[in-house]
């Protein structure tokens, strides 16, 4: 292998690692979104899901336990969510940002209370590497893709299994009309409500992972506001993905590549401050934002929520 | 089977809040029948099918099917029991194929795959049996309103329905495609089907129903079966002794008297090849051109969405004119501002009331000033004179008889009928040289047309040139001196009075013909 092979492998590699955490999170989002719930909360469920992904795997010994616990978490923050918003009828955007508070509230709380105050914060062991036998000898792709966490391959299989159930299957079918008109599914006799709490938790679930994601890979133990913004991220992620699958994942690996870029071009020494390569993210949200914008068809009901009684005046 | 009780809903009651829309309502429905439900707006027709369709919970009232009674709880458990409803606004996914939104809800055997290539199979059978045409891969939002309509009755077909639903069905259609769907009513009751025919145009119910029931502020009135029904009889059973059917606009044959068939010489409004474009520039309104003379109703007949409300709207300034000229008396209104329009006496009832035409939480005096609260008297020195604002409301409340308990109710309290005795207060309130009106009746019960109707004439007579804009032929060809028929943004011909004729309008509806 040539130096610029390695070069190559070396950041392709780091790319399929930062994706992750995009990938689970707007997945999540994308779910709840087709059946019409715009959740603004994944910041902060990323957040708890980091703060006790990494108390658990402390706790117990095992990262196992640390993913159960924040997915736990996770889905009681898609619950609550779904219950103030589909039950209660509460406004989705405020209940979403309520929920992001919480979430950002608890998530420095929970350490202060199991670890108490410490200089030197304790460490859980990071995920390891599973090479899949064979798949991984292929020169090249075999180290991008099949020799990484397990994780990894989740996201990736979890977006292909996404994209057969909307597109491939009648639950699929089911599932996205109730974002696009939810009284037109609910005169077929789609119900509504179950739709929107299975995807809200299973969203919330899949955003606790995503938070839980960043000590087991990156840094090994938690940090107040870790997430760094990937939760916001993750929602313009779903709009650049049209809130498909497939696309989500594509726009996932673009956001983890500049993520990776901004690492390298640091490193590298360019004479650039920092802090502004630090932003190329967030850069990169805005200009894709606004070149998909007028390309992306968001669900046709998203934020809004359904009331079978409701009268129009006249 | 036939005269069998297919259905029988007994003693229902709804109410919203204090609102009582059912009180003790019955409704029984025999298999292999057409049954007619009419009613003005407002009656509760559509609230009782929703109640049966188990969209809303009724406060009391049994639902007996075959005589046997059943819960309905969900539109899923009307769909079990056989029970299909088609809503007057189509509930589609507007993103989905006719296939998808037809199959959706329903346990498919190939669940898993969602390969529905037999399903297509199934879909055109069954659209050839009953003479329902529709290509079943297309996008449903490419369709026009005829065919997402056989898509809703195939929606209820596929699933093999005993009662069917329509609610308000001929709305959006020409009278050619109401033809083809009465015909295909009729195929589905010689099969055993029965259906409900939801309307408040007595003419189609007449020509359709087996039997007719008649609702009226929420309670039953009669049940008649169609030989011993009349116009007459319906209408008094629709509307009470208030109205005298014999002087009545709304149901006079012989049209209107001389006076109010005078015309001016005097051209008010010249359009001469006006363009209205979208966003991306693709036109929604072609090279119109016409005139309007004083004391000249000017109709524009159409299927919804074929660039009427563009083109009023061009003509109010709320969207810009994208080419040609348009003026009024000489002077060119091209690029003027709404307001300057309403100051040179340009008045405008927009379509949808609700979205365009009112604020729902000013009062019923705010209202009724809105557009024109920078005129004299309203406006005094750079403030509101609010004396005179209520003492104008309190007189355009008594002129116009707008039910409501006082000029500072909150508009959106008002029914829909006195909503538009506002729109109608204000457009009227000052003196104008033309109106522009969009279905000025539309949802509207036979009292309140009568009163637009005569609204319009008297200021037709008094000099006024009118646009009017309507999906209701009945009116434009009763109303109106000459008629234009508008498809997809393009005028296909003029008629004068004396040469209206509803199938050849139709056929220019649907683009099939072109006059001159």
């Amino acid at each position: 292998m040539d130096q610029f092979q390695m070069q190559f492998v070396s950041f392709a590699r780091l790319v399929m690692l930062a994706m992750v955490p995009y990938v689970l999170a707007s997945q999540g989002t994308m779910l709840g979104g087709r059946t019409g719930l715009f959740s603004v909360s994944q910041e902060g469920i990323m957040l708890v899901g980091a703060s006790l992904g990494f108390l658990g795997a402390y706790l117990y010994g095992s990262l196992v336990y640390g993913m159960l616990l924040a997915m736990f978490v996770g889905g009681l923050f898609g619950l609550a969510l779904a219950y103030f918003t589909t039950t209660l009828k509460m406004n989705q955007f405020v209940i979403g940002l309520s929920l992001f508070f919480i979430g950002l509230g608890l998530s420095t709380l929970f350490p202060k209370i199991v670890i108490g105050v410490t200089l030197q914060p304790p460490l859980i062991p990071t995920l390891p590497d599973v090479p899949i036998p064979g798949l991984s000898q292929i020169p090249i792709l075999g180290d991008i893709f099949f020799n990484q966490n397990v994780l990894v391959y989740f996201a990736i299989l979890l977006s292909i299994f996404l994209y057969y159930l909307l597109y491939k299957t009648s639950i699929g079918l089911e599932l996205r009309s109730v974002g696009e008109n939810p009284k037109a599914a609910d005169s077929l006799g789609v119900n509504v409500s179950v739709m929107r709490y299975v995807t809200a938790i299973v969203g919330g679930m899949l955003m606790g992972l995503a938070g839980a994601y960043l000590p087991m890979v990156y840094t090994g133990t938690f940090t107040q506001g870790m997430v760094q913004g990937r939760g916001w991220i993750a929602i313009a992620l779903t709009f650049f993905g049209g809130w498909s699958p497939h696309l989500i994942f594509l726009g996932a690996l673009f956001f983890a590549g500049v993520e990776i870029l901004a690492l390298r071009v640091q490193v590298a020494g360019v004479g650039v401050p920092y802090q502004f390569l630090l932003t190329l993210p967030y850069i990169a949200t805005i200009l894709v934002m606004i070149f998909a914008s007028r390309r992306v068809r968001a669900p046709a009901f998203l934020g809004q929520n359904y009331d079978r009684e409701k009268r129009t005046l006249s | 089977m036939k005269n069998s009780t297919m259905l029988e809903m007994k003693g229902v009651r709804k109410s919203f809040g204090t609102v009582v829309a059912l009180d003790d309502v019955n409704l029984q429905l025999k298999s292999s029948e057409i049954h007619g439900l009419l009613g003005g707006n407002g009656a509760g027709k559509t609230t009782l099918m929703n109640v049966l369709y188990g969209l809303y919970k009724p406060d009391r009232g049994e639902i007996y099917l075959r005589e046997k009674k059943v819960e309905i709880q969900s539109p899923k458990d009307a769909i079990s029991c056989g029970i299909g409803m088609v809503h007057q606004h189509f509930l589609q996914i507007d993103s989905y194929t006719v296939t998808e939104n037809i199959v959706l809800g329903t346990r498919l055997k190939n669940r898993p795959t969602l390969d529905l290539d037999q399903e297509e199979q199934r879909i055109q059978d069954l659209s050839e049996r009953f003479g329902l045409e529709v290509s079943p891969s297309s996008l449903v939002e490419e369709l026009p309103m005829g065919i997402r309509q056989r898509v809703e009755i195939l929606k209820a077909v596929y699933r093999g329905v005993d009662v069917l639903i329509l609610d308000e069905p001929t709305t959006n259609l020409t009278p050619q495609e109401v033809e083809s769907l009465f015909q295909s009513l009729r195929v589905m009751v010689e099969e055993g089907m029965s259906v409900v025919f939801i309307t408040h145009k007595l003419r189609e119910v007449l020509s359709v129903s087996d039997r007719i029931s008649v609702l009226r502020d929420g309670r039953n009135v009669i049940t008649l079966p169609r030989d011993e029904a009349s116009e007459e009889v319906l209408v008094r059973a629709m509307v009470g002794e208030g109205l005298d059917v014999g002087k009545s606009l709304v149901f006079s044959d012989t049209g209107l008297d001389q006076e109010a068939l005078q015309v001016g010489q005097e051209p008010v409004l010249r359009v001469e090849g006006l363009q209205v474009v979208n966003e991306e520039g693709n036109p929604l309104v072609k090279d119109c051109s016409f005139q309007i003379r004083e004391k000249e109703i000017f109709g524009v007949a159409g299927v919804a969405g074929n660039g009427q409300q563009e083109l009023a709207e061009s003509l109010m300034g709320i969207r810009p004119i994208a080419g040609g000229q348009a003026s009024i008396d000489d002077t060119s209104i091209v690029g003027l501002e709404t307001r300057e329009l309403l100051e040179m006496g340009v008045t405008y009832i927009p379509e949808d009331r609700l979205q365009d035409g009112f604020l729902p939480t000013a009062n019923v005096a705010q209202n009724l000033i809105l557009g024109y609260q920078r005129q004299e008297p309203y406006h005094n020195r750079g403030f509101l004179d609010w004396n005179a604002i209520f003492r104008a409301a309190r007189e355009l409340i008594t002129e116009y008889n707008i039910m409501t308990p006082s000029a500072k109710e909150p508009a959106a309290n008002l029914s829909g009928g006195n909503i538009q005795r506002v729109m109608l207060a204000r457009a009227f309130s000052h003196p104008a040289k033309l109106l522009v009106a969009h279905n000025p009746t539309r949802g509207l019960d036979i009292g309140s047309m009568e009163f637009v109707y005569s609204k319009l004439l008297e200021r037709k007579e008094q000099g006024m040139a009118t646009l009017l804009l309507s999906e209701d032929l009945d009116e434009l060809m009763l109303l109106c001196d000459r008629i234009a028929t508008i498809y997809r943004g393009q005028f296909a011909g003029v008629l004068e009075r004396g040469e209206f004729d509803k199938y050849q309008i139709g056929r220019m509806m649907s683009g099939v013909e072109t006059h001159e």
